[in-house]
């Protein structure tokens, strides 16, 4: 097996025992990095490898979130159940605005998703009756067989974010990856060899909604709190971050950026304004420094070979 | 026999403009045909009408005796039509093999959840396609590239690299914009080797945009010369060549003292 592979399992089996030894705090930070994980997999495979630079990823997680909250609050469907449909329901929203939005580009898909982004926290703040607005709601705490809740979630949350990964890397191998890539660098010839533009941009809208909607739910399950705030725009930058400093089109820079921006977020918990500040400064670094992001930089080691690491191109060929 | 291409009565407007009009030709199948004309002519305008890039104004297009006016360039590249461009258009992400595998996107069927869980369908399918691939890369002699990253190479590397992405899904017609620009003069009788050979040995018909007349002379069966978005003169390479009006169009009137 690849390295890149056997280590980020490696990782997942570290998770997997660390229950045994840690307190609360570092189970939430090891549960937080798994859903972190997800997202910024999900993030990646639109952005990083189909390059399309939308900014409603935050938003559909918190559709994820609060379709799979709601669900049990206001029907008591059980969480097995909530969770797949708040995920399936972020999907179907990443697809409706995927066909009015993808038939713009560049800065244009930006605006449209972002205001896409902006009237989905309005919805949430103002849509009292079903959202409980701005103030939350709380989540009730999930059941699971044999463990308790808190440990469950942490179980869910790794194995899916496992699941995910390992799907990701195997799609992006695969002739859809492919497809994705090739509209990234050259959607001319890209059509010209029979690939469906639309139908492949909408695919990878459609999954990182998907990623988004699982990532959104674990949330709800983990915080058992809903709140406007945890899907904003800080949030959207925070996933950003994740992919840029981890490497754009790259499944393990995804994980390692998900890490990264843990580790920053909770290093920097007491400094509230500080957060923001470092982020940017992080951005710029990456930026700067490391276009490729971290993932880049381990590729030049001699054994580590991301056998797929893909890289979007500077400028697109026809 | 049914032409394996007609292009009939081809119009393309440009606001006003007049890009192409009425512009007509069939080529049979297995056959190599050559377009020349001055800069400006229209030629790869007329490429982009053929494959759909930019679809006609007025006209039909037809891929053998189907009409495939007004569809979508990929619609029509799955009916079985290739092109390559003028400048490189390449994946600068993927490597050389992998561009080339992607030239068999709509010769593969693996679905999402085949793509995402790695079924056993999606790596029969896949290893299939790279075995294809390898063999169409060492057709126009790039085998030894198959892993490099499809950015490293030269341009004229590149070149026969998007041929070959252009050739593996067997298409029945290949349209090639300028295969040999910025090519050295000791390619030129590589490239004229390679264009019979994918004539002869792979059967694909060829429509040829070029601008040097040595090698369209050479290489093609007939010749169709464009003037300002119309047909001059179209016949055999001997017959072009004598034709009055391909030489004003190229070299001007003579004037006479």
């Amino acid at each position: 097996m690849r390295q890149p592979v056997l280590l980020g399992l490696a990782g997942a089996l570290a998770l997997a025992v660390l229950p045994l030894v840690a307190n609360p705090y570092l189970l939430f930070v090891g549960n937080q990095l798994a859903i972190f994980v997800i997202l910024a997999v999900g993030l990646n495979l639109l952005v990083g490898y189909c390059g399309q630079l939308a900014f409603s990823h935050a938003a559909l997680s918190g559709i994820g979130a609060y379709g799979t909250a709601l669900l049990k609050v206001h029907l008591g469907l059980p969480f097995f159940l909530a969770l797949p449909c708040g995920a399936l329901l972020a999907t179907a929203v990443g697809l409706a605005i995927s066909y009015p939005a993808l038939r713009l580009s560049g800065l244009y898909l930006s605006l449209a998703t972002l205001a896409f982004a902006q009237f989905t926290l309005w919805v949430f703040m103002n849509w009292e009756a079903v959202t409980f607005g701005a103030g939350g709601f709380r989540v009730p705490a999930p059941s699971y067989p044999l463990i308790g809740a808190g440990l469950g979630t942490y179980y869910l949350s790794l194995a899916l974010a496992v699941l995910l990964a390992l799907a990701a890397a195997s799609l992006v191998r695969s002739r859809l990856g492919r497809a994705m890539i090739a509209v990234r660098d050259g959607e001319v010839a890209a059509e010209a060899l029979g690939i469906n533009l639309l139908r492949t941009k909408a695919m990878a809208f459609g999954l990182s909604a998907f990623y988004a909607g699982v990532a959104g739910g674990l949330q709800a399950l983990m915080l058992g709190y809903m709140a406007p705030e945890s899907f904003d725009l800080f949030h959207m930058a925070l996933m950003k971050a994740m992919i840029v400093v981890g490497g754009l089109g790259s499944i393990a820079g995804s994980v390692i950026g998900a890490g990264a921006v843990l580790f920053l977020l909770e290093g920097l918990r007491a400094f509230k304004g500080a957060q923001e500040i470092a982020f940017g400064s992080l951005l710029i670094a990456a930026v700067v420094f490391a276009p490729r992001g971290l993932a880049g930089a381990l590729n030049r080691l001699p054994r580590w070979r991301e056998s797929y690491l893909r890289r979007p191109a500077r400028d697109a060929a026809p | 026999m049914t032409p394996r291409l007609a292009v009939e009565k081809v119009g393309l407007a440009f606001g006003g403009v007049a890009a192409l009009s009425g512009v007509s030709l069939t080529v049979a199948p297995g056959e190599i045909r050559g377009i020349i004309g001055p800069n400006g002519a229209g030629k790869t305008t007329l490429l982009n009408a053929i494959c759909g890039i930019v679809p006609p104004t007025t006209g039909r297009v037809r891929l053998d005796g189907k009409d495939v006016t007004g569809l979508s360039p990929s619609a029509i590249a799955a009916r079985g039509l290739r092109r390559t461009f003028q400048t490189s258009a390449l994946f600068p992400g993927l490597t050389v093999l992998e561009n080339v595998v992607t030239g068999l996107h709509t010769a593969t069927r693996a679905g999402l959840l085949d793509c995402a869980f790695g079924s056993r369908r999606l790596r029969e399918e896949e290893r299939e396609a790279a075995a294809r691939a390898r063999r169409v890369l060492e057709f126009v002699g790039m085998a030894g590239f198959a892993e490099r990253p499809a950015g490293a190479l030269s341009f004229g590397q590149q070149r026969l690299v998007e041929i070959a992405r252009a050739l593996v899904s067997d298409p029945a017609v290949v349209l090639l914009d300028e295969p040999a620009v910025g090519l050295s003069l000791n390619r030129l009788a590589d490239i004229d080797r390679l264009l019979r050979r994918i004539r002869d040995e792979r059967g694909v018909t060829l429509l040829l945009i070029e601008h040097v007349i040595r090698l369209v002379m050479e290489v093609s069966d007939s010749i169709t010369v464009l003037s300002s978005g119309t047909v001059i003169a179209e016949g055999t390479p001997d017959a072009v060549r004598q034709d009055p009006a391909v030489i004003t169009a190229y070299l001007g009137t003579a004037v006479h003292a």
